[in-house]
């Protein structure tokens, strides 16, 4: 799976710290969401959405496996 | 109640473990000159005590870990527990068999077989992830394995002080090949330091 995590947070001014803090997770996580190393549980998906309101799908798009 | 965090984590398992081989060194040559069999039943379980409470820490910490750490942590104990059962299934034959000649002081090793096993498959796991098995706030890697270093070291001459040369070579030879990793692993440390610096300059 693909993602724009990186880019929305550019976009923001964070840092992976900053991401991390705010999503209750580990740095290492935000790095290997980012990175496309882990795909991030539904729940943990919404609450990324949710912070930089927009939907799921908008974020997370189905790549090659 | 707060998360328990990295930093936190690691200075209360430094101290258990500071305990348990403070524990070992001073009860085990006592243990087996008691006679009274419940006090030495207490002395025996004595090094336990600390080492119960770092399983707790451990607990704790997989609990306030994120969705990926709770996973690598799951991976990592799974492979631990396949090891050790396969190794104590085949050393469980084998001295029946009469094979092996083990007794049951070898259970002493499931405990640190096991966190082994965990250690280097978490390790692993997290290199997998693109991240070193440091979480934030964690100490570097080169210390850590610096203090384990000393505590190995100490054991094995408080060995060699008991006339136990076979103890004192593998503890002193461990505690001597932790170092040699430390000292790899802060060369390493300072290599990217200076490289991260220069990237820097570059900029």
């Amino acid at each position: 799976m693909n993602n724009h995590v990186r880019e929305l947070r550019g976009e923001q001014g964070w840092s992976q710290a900053d991401l991390a803090e705010r999503l209750d997770v580990s740095r290492q996580t935000v790095n290997a969401i980012e990175t496309g190393k882990y795909d991030p549980s539904l729940p943990l998906a919404f609450k990324i959405a949710a912070l930089f309101d927009r939907s799921i799908e908008s974020i997370f798009v189905p790549g090659e496996e | 109640m707060p998360r328990l965090n990295q930093k936190r984590y690691e200075q209360r398992l430094m101290v258990a473990m500071s305990i348990y081989i403070a524990v070992l060194l001073l009860v085990l040559p006592v243990v087996r000159t008691v006679t009274n069999i419940p006090l030495k039943g207490v002395l025996a379980v004595a090094p336990a005590v600390p080492m119960l409470y770092v399983i707790w820490l451990m607990a704790q910490r997989i609990r306030d870990s994120d969705e990926l750490e709770q996973r690598m942590h799951l991976v990592a104990l799974g492979v631990a527990t396949a090891v050790v059962a396969a190794c104590s299934l085949v050393g469980g034959f084998l001295a029946t068999a009469q094979v092996l000649p083990i007794d049951g002081s070898i259970l002493i090793w499931v405990f640190p077989l096991m966190m082994f096993c965990y250690g280097a498959t978490r390790w692993w796991i997290a290199r997998r992830y693109g991240s070193d098995m440091s979480c934030d706030g964690a100490m570097p890697t080169h210390w850590r394995l610096s203090i384990v270093a000393a505590m190995m070291t100490v054991v094995g001459i408080f060995a060699y002080l008991r006339h136990s040369a076979i103890d004192a070579g593998i503890f002193i030879g461990m505690g001597a090949g932790l170092a040699v990793s430390a000292l790899f692993k802060l060369a390493t440390h300072l290599r990217h330091r200076r490289m991260a610096g220069q990237d820097g300059d570059d900029k």
